[in-house]
């Protein structure tokens, strides 16, 4: 008899700590879930050394290195599907990363230089500028195999998706063109801009674009096609537009130009790390993240007031020509 | 020893790597000068040798941050942009100054490339530039 209640006594503790143990088990995964979603990330793509840095950007740390193919260059990120493509100018091919775990899921062989990468808003295919054979590669993102490609101007270099008009716009340096494209891959407009336009940015009603010879950006209106010009710091490389607002790297300056849109005039130059390149936001944590090439770091600012939070060291050369923030 | 195998390596594979692509080459060396980084950033602009291999774009005294471009337009590289920086050293009287070039090869088109005009070549050539520029620049400043 007392045995028999020390049995069912035991069997409750066994019971108690079985469903304890459950719990906080459930509560880690939930936590470790929650974690997951709501941690931002920057991929930096480092020429200089073959890798690819991972900077959490809420303890703004770096957090890994992945080594992907030979110069590794452009990027883009996709935000819904969480996994970033990487563009290797050494080896022809393109780097998968799987941006739940960060690592490397795929290569994907291309036998040309890919020089920029972007999706379309659905995130099911992959636009490359080949910048050797002149061509718009596509890459099918549910299949991770190149599934077509199409003709383009000279020396294809920036590519971007417009949400709005669901157009593909391209930058080439060469021939200083800027060329819009439908869904459909005919092309709807061809466009004299700067000397040597080069990194772009496509936002509503218009097209961005840095020429790199010209220290200025030309502005391009997608409904009536009327166009101008605005000076920024030397060689500006990449652009990019929030709230009515520039914000241009100039590489020679070791600067970003602020422009305001509105009133047509530079509102602010802030210094970066050495020849900055590239850059991109992240608006849930109110911060602006440029490449330094030149310094082997990334410079992060908050967005609002422009002031600096903090460089981070990443890898040789870095670089990120595009997309380059998980949010 | 296993430092310069290690160098030695590196540098013929940076070297070989980049034979695709539009990709611009760095070089970046330094120098330690006996001398305090005010003395030494003062003297940076005062220097005429340098002057005569890049025109300045700019003194930044602030940041002892100097950005040239090249004069000569006979090289085998193109698109040349560099800058030299002083900073402290390991004591107040000493400081280092680098120098960090960036540039392209001449033939920017599909390969193959033609001979003298790939980026070794064009790596090879700035060091050239920037090694005895620095040296030179050194005795330069502890002769003073």
């Amino acid at each position: 008899m007392k045995q028999k209640k020390l049995s069912i006594f035991t069997s409750k503790i066994l019971y108690f700590f079985i469903l304890t143990f459950f719990l906080v088990f459930l509560y880690f995964i939930y936590l470790d879930s929650f974690n997951k979603e709501n941690i931002s990330k920057a991929y930096i793509t480092n020429q200089g050394d073959n890798t690819v840095s991972v900077i959490n950007l809420n303890s703004l740390k770096k957090v890994k290195t992945i080594n992907v193919g030979v110069a590794p260059l452009g990027i883009t990120v996709l935000q819904k599907k969480q996994l970033v493509f990487i563009g290797n100018v050494g080896t022809d091919d393109i780097s998968v990363i799987d941006a739940v775990n960060d690592k490397l899921i795929k290569t994907i062989k291309l036998h040309t230089a890919p020089l920029s990468l972007t999706s379309n808003s659905e995130e099911t295919e992959i636009y490359i500028t080949d910048w050797f054979k002149n061509n718009i590669l596509t890459i099918s993102v549910e299949d991770l195999k190149v599934s077509g490609s199409f003709k383009v101007g000279k020396t294809p270099s920036g590519v971007t998706f417009n949400e709005k008009y669901q157009y593909i716009i391209i930058s080439n340096r060469d021939e200083n063109t800027i060329e819009i494209y439908d869904k459909d891959h005919k092309l709807v407009k061809k466009i004299k801009a700067g000397a040597h336009p080069f990194g772009i940015y496509s936002i509503d009603d218009f097209v961005y674009v840095a020429n790199v010879y010209d220290d200025s950006v030309s502005v391009i209106n997608l409904v009536d096609w009327s166009k101008y010009n605005f000076l920024v710091g030397a060689h500006p490389y990449n652009v990019r537009v929030h709230n009515e607002i520039a914000y241009i790297t100039n590489t020679v300056d070791d600067t970003l130009t602020i422009f305001d849109l509105s009133s047509k005039k530079t509102i602010k130059t802030i210094e970066t790390g050495e020849t900055p390149e590239n850059l991109d936001f992240n608006f849930k944590l109110n911060l602006l993240v440029n490449t330094n090439w030149g310094s082997d770091s990334i410079s992060i600012f908050d967005a609002q007031s422009l002031q600096l939070i903090k460089e981070i060291k990443t890898g040789a050369q870095s670089r990120s020509f595009g997309d380059f923030i998980l949010h | 020893m296993k430092k310069i195998i290690f160098a030695l390596v590196a540098i013929i594979f940076s070297a070989s790597v980049f034979s695709h692509g539009p990709t611009p080459q760095k070089v970046q060396e330094s120098v330690t000068i006996a001398a305090s980084p005010q003395k030494t950033w003062e003297a940076l602009k005062n220097y005429s040798e340098i002057k005569k291999i890049m025109k300045v774009r700019s003194f930044k005294d602030k940041l002892m941050k100097a950005k040239y471009e090249l004069i000569e337009k006979d090289v085998p590289f193109s698109d040349y942009n560099a800058q030299i920086r002083v900073k402290k050293g390991a004591n107040d009287n000493e400081s280092i100054v680098q120098w960090t070039a960036r540039f392209y090869r001449t033939y920017k088109l599909n390969p193959p490339i033609p001979e003298g005009q790939d980026d070794a070549t064009a790596v090879a050539a700035v060091k050239k530039i920037v090694g005895p520029g620095l040296e030179g620049f050194k005795k330069y400043v502890e002769s003073q």
